[in-house]
């Protein structure tokens, strides 16, 4: 187990070391994903090679078709690869085999997920379904729901903590979406098109959280879009196309 | 609306809920307190009340019938007739009796012929004798004086002794006509007699109530041709259950309440009791006649009317009385220990206590007098809804009627 | 931890709670069934308790009086009486027939019965209204399920009646209310006809030349006295003396030859098992019919619960929600719904069970029978909607 991340969060720059590259945040080494059998096998993914260090946040670009939904499940320990190794935040998750037992608890201690659309729980506030995870984790509600208000503060939604998720607007709905996300302190999150329905303003503040909470926590953040707005954000992209990643340097433009 | 008001909204949804479950639970059903309604036990009076039904009959009535058998010639008289006694109301066929007397009367009028030939014989044999007298006589002197054999003299003695004998004959014979005119005159009284039967009179003062035969219809003897009825002595005839008749006695005053006419009661008393009762209904039967008194005597009455008939018996001493549906039986099925018993619910408190009772008379009203078993001012259960037991929960209520089961 | 199961049905307060008054009533109804034949079953040890009788004395070889007609002697109890044992005997009659009052008329059944000492086997043990009965013909006490009042006066056959006292639970098997008259009464209205069918028979007899001959005068009078009475009742209520079995006593009186005994026990098996059986199972049968329809309509209900949230549920098993929370979840909510349906039933059926026209008991124990059926139900009809969930693919949440 990684040492517990429950104290201060850290203040570093933007700048990373690559030294740290090897054991935290996401390293993926010639993944492949086959569906079907025989002649009519089709390898979604052929060799998927990448590197996320903790902290940075790179984009994952292709053509639809391309494999990039794979590569995500795959990543989100959804659906199993059929070779390659997955190592996310320090551990072998992947090597030929799951290695880790409990998928469903690596999913919520280790991974957080933003969609394209908030997907908040209904039934439940905005606090809660902040805390929900923790709770899930075994964390007191107590402590959960305080843990949940801070990081409701720091993307500036605390103020309709207690509110239900229906009578926010989108942009709030995705904002705690996003700190739902970063609840359990995962080393990783991993994002599907959270900009697809938003304009250029709100696009560029999406990017702009994600920035600051991968700096502020460590969080290695893999974002899939093929979102032009935000495209030149990156600082490093990763290209997919037939099952292939290509590495690639982004323009890396500052946000705002 | 704020999430907190939802939640105590809904909580206190939820608990009236279950308060009304809890309530739906115990409080009806078999859980539910049995309820009664209690009185006090007073003092008062009980008037004990003898009730039977009976139906109207007359004392006096008659059915007017021929003693032979014969046919019905004719019939003076209706339904509804009134009838004087002696008064002619019917007539059977005579047949041959008037032929029959004739008869007699001829056979009479040759017996007296008979006797006056038999009284005219007896002459005849007097004169003989007195003459066959005389010559006996004179013959037996000339016998004596040997003037005439004695063969003459013992055949003019014979000669009176047979006209002797002729005059007893003749006697004999006047004797025996004079019998026969008696036998046929008595003899043609009697064709006389039934002659007069068949001629049916009235016995007494009356009302005719049937005419059973028409004439030129056949009749056997003992059977009515009419019936008869003394209007004045009709009376009640009253049952009465065996059970519920002590006190039943002669000179009762009567309430008399007829079916054709209810709301106008008649007054009357206890005329007789009959000493057999009937043994298959079990009942007593007495008859209760109507008053006649200055209120003119009941019109209308007609016999087999049905009437209902209330004896008022003298009221019994001032004893604490109960209401009879306070009366309960305790058998061994609700806990009791000595058998059968007849008693009341005490309500001592939050307990119910059984006291066996010895009940007196009782009313027609309900009310029974109570000898022994519980005291003026003790309360007692009246009505409950349903069978009590020495450990039953019970609530007082002022009523149970009009509530549905 | 929260609930997620009570979260959403905060949420959705109000469908939910309709839902469950709608299963509710279905719940009620189910409850008042079982409470018919626990009804049934009552009418009948009702009608065998108040009689007031330890032995039934019938006509041998019938199941009567109230399976079968059986006809007796009126003094045969006179000879029961004399038998070792017996405390208590009195005849009875019992006539279903129409009691006419004013311009309507109803069901009832007529009962004859020995009036006089308190307590006598077929009187009304207790009353809620009037007196009991203290004349000897034209009186009547009736059930207050007739609805007569006191002081009504209401026809028998050929006499009016004035109701001097009403009881309660005073039924007969079939559940009509009693009406009770004095022996003699009930006597009449059991064997006299009406005007006509008695002309009738007259003029019948009149007509027999067997009958109504001319030589014997008052022959037929008396032949057409003895057919209007009647000396037959239906049964002899037997109470046994203390300290005597009921089946000993009745073992002598089945030696009679023609006379048939039954305990309490016996008549409680006639009444219940041949004459309540039919409608025994029928209940049955609905009963069975209602349970299942009941499951398919919880089932149904979940499953569309669950669906609506497909979503829910797929984005919560990718962010790492166990199966086991979600299947509580579901479980919870198809439990909560059998909650309040069980209460709104309960409180349903005890609202308007008094309505029915015959007798609806709701016995605590069938209560709890039912409350554990419907939650098992519940339990049941959710594993559908649980199966569903289950089978809901977390990589849905991420799109294609």
């Amino acid at each position: 187990m990684p040492p517990s991340r429950w104290t201060r969060p850290t203040q570093s720059g933007d700048e990373m070391t690559v030294a740290n590259l090897t054991d935290d945040g996401i390293h993926i080494e010639g993944l492949r994903k086959r569906y079907g059998a025989g002649d009519t096998a089709v390898d979604a993914l052929k060799d998927v090679n990448m590197r996320v260090a903790p902290g940075e946040v790179i984009g994952l670009v292709g053509p639809s078709g391309s494999g990039k939904s794979t590569l995500l499940k795959c990543l989100g320990a959804v659906i199993e690869p059929t070779a390659g190794r997955m190592t996310l935040g320090g551990e072998v998750i992947y090597d030929g085999a799951w290695k880790a037992r409990d998928l469903r608890a690596l999913r919520r201690d280790r991974i957080g997920f933003v969609f394209q659309a908030p997907y908040l729980i209904p039934f439940l506030d905005v606090t809660d379904n902040v805390a929900l995870l923790p709770m899930l984790s075994g964390r007191p509600n107590a402590e959960a729901r305080q843990r949940a208000l801070e990081l409701l503060g720091a993307l500036d939604v605390a103020h309709r903590a207690r509110a239900q998720p229906s009578q926010l607007s989108g942009g709030e709905q995705q904002r705690v979406s996003i700190a739902r996300a970063l609840a359990n302190q995962p080393p990783v999150i991993l994002a599907d098109e959270p900009t697809a329905p938003l304009d250029s303003d709100r696009a560029l503040a999406v990017m702009r959280i994600l920035n600051q909470m991968a700096n502020q926590y460590r969080t290695a953040i893999i974002v899939v879009t093929h979102d032009e707005k935000i495209i030149p954000t990156f600082k490093r992209i990763y290209h997919i196309r037939d099952g292939r990643t290509y590495e690639e340097a982004g323009e890396g433009r500052p946000i705002d | 609306m704020n999430p907190l008001t939802k939640k105590i909204l809904l909580a206190g949804l939820g608990v009236s809920l279950l308060a009304a479950l809890g309530f739906a639970i115990a409080r009806s059903g078999p859980l539910a307190p049995i309820k009664v309604t209690v009185a006090k036990v007073e003092r008062g009076e009980v008037v004990p009340a003898l009730f039977g039904i009976g139906t109207i009959e007359a004392q006096r009535a008659y059915l007017i019938g021929p003693t032979v058998a014969g046919r019905v010639l004719r019939v003076l008289v209706d339904v509804g007739a009134p009838v004087k006694a002696g008064q002619l109301l019917a007539e059977m066929d005579p047949v041959d009796l008037d032929q029959r007397v004739a008869s007699l009367d001829a056979s009479l009028a040759k017996a007296r012929s008979a006797v006056a030939v038999a009284e005219a014989q007896k002459q005849d044999a007097a004169s003989k004798r007195e003459l066959a007298a005389i010559n006996a006589r004179r013959y037996v002197d000339l016998g004596t004086q040997k003037f005439v054999s004695q063969s003459v003299v013992d055949s003019r003695l014979q000669e009176e002794k047979s006209a002797q004998a002729g005059i007893d004959a003749a006697e004999a014979a006047l004797a025996g006509a004079r019998q026969d005119l008696g036998r046929l005159e008595q003899d043609r009284n009697g064709v006389r007699e039934q002659r007069a039967n068949v001629r049916l009179l009235a016995p007494a003062d009356g009302v005719v109530t049937a005419r059973e035969a028409e004439p030129g219809s056949t009749v056997v003897a003992g059977q009515a041709v009419l019936r008869l009825v003394d209007p004045a002595s009709l009376w009640a005839r009253v049952r009465f259950d065996q059970g519920r008749s002590n006190g039943l006695d002669v000179g009762l005053p009567a309430q008399i309440v007829r079916r054709s006419n209810p709301q106008a009661p008649l007054s009357g008393k206890v005329a007789r009791i009959e000493l057999v009762s009937d043994a298959v209904t079990e009942e007593r039967i007495a008859q209760v006649a109507f008053d006649v008194t200055s209120n003119a005597p009941p019109k209308a009455l007609s016999i087999g009317e049905l009437v209902e008939v209330t004896l008022n018996l003298p009221a019994a001493a001032n004893s604490p009385i109960l209401p009879n549906a306070s009366l309960r039986r305790l058998g061994s099925q609700n806990g009791g220990q000595n058998g059968e018993q007849t008693g009341v619910w005490v309500v001592e408190g939050e307990q119910l206590r059984f006291a066996a009772i010895k009940s007196g008379v009782s009313g027609l009203d309900g009310r029974v007098q109570v000898l022994d078993g519980v005291q003026a001012g003790a309360t007692v259960v009246v009505y409950s809804e349903r069978n009590l037991t020495a450990d039953s929960r019970f609530k007082v209520v002022p009523s149970l009627a009009g509530k549905r089961p | 931890m929260i609930s997620l199961a009570g979260r959403d049905i905060l949420h959705g307060w109000a469908k939910f709670v309709f839902t469950g008054i709608g299963l509710g009533l279905l719940i009620g109804v189910t409850l008042s069934m079982a409470g018919v034949y626990r009804g049934m079953v009552d009418d009948a040890k009702a009608l065998l308790d108040n009689s007031g009788a330890d032995l039934w004395v019938v006509q041998k070889d019938t199941l009567g009086p109230y399976a079968e007609s059986s006809s007796l002697r009126d003094d045969i109890y006179r000879d029961l009486l004399g038998m070792p044992g017996v405390a208590r005997a009195a005849n009875v009659t019992y006539l279903s027939m129409q009691v006419r009052q004013g311009n309507t008329d109803i069901r009832a059944m007529v009962v004859g019965v020995t009036t006089g000492q308190p307590g006598e086997p077929g009187e009304p043990g207790y009353l809620v209204a009037g007196r009991q009965m203290t004349h000897d013909h034209y009186e009547a006490v009736a059930d207050v399920k007739t609805g007569f009042a006191l002081g009504e006066v209401i026809r028998i056959r050929r006499h009016d009646y004035t109701v001097v006292g009403l009881t309660r639970r005073m039924v007969s098997s079939g559940g009509d209310p009693m009406v009770f008259v004095s022996l003699k009464d009930g006597q009449e209205a059991q064997f006299l006809k009406d005007n006509e069918a008695i002309l009738n028979d007259r003029a019948r007899t009149a007509a027999n030349p067997a009958l109504n001959r001319p030589g014997v005068p008052g022959l037929l009078d008396a032949i057409q006295a003895s057919q209007a009475s009647n000396h037959n009742v239906n049964a002899v209520l037997v109470r046994v003396a203390a300290g005597h079995d009921p089946e000993m006593v009745a073992r002598e009186i089945r030696r009679w030859q023609h006379l048939q005994a039954y305990t309490r026990t016996q008549m409680e098996e006639i009444l219940v098992s041949k004459l309540i059986l039919t409608s025994a199972k029928q209940i049955g049968m609905f009963l069975v019919i209602l349970a299942i329809v009941s499951a398919a309509i919880v089932a149904f209900i979940i499953y569309t619960m669950t669906l609506g949230k497909i979503r829910e549920i797929a984005v919560l098993k990718l962010i790492g929600t166990r199966d086991r929370t979600i299947a509580g979840m579901i479980l919870q909510q198809a439990l909560g719904l059998g909650l309040i349906g069980f209460s709104v039933g309960k409180i349903a059926a005890t609202l308007w069970v008094p309505i029915f026209p015959k007798y609806v008991l709701l016995t605590p124990e069938d209560t709890l029978r039912g409350f554990v059926a419907v939650m098992l139900i519940c339990a049941l009809a959710s594993t559908l909607a649980i199966h569903a969930a289950l089978k809901v693919d977390p990589a849905d949440a991420i799109g294609g």
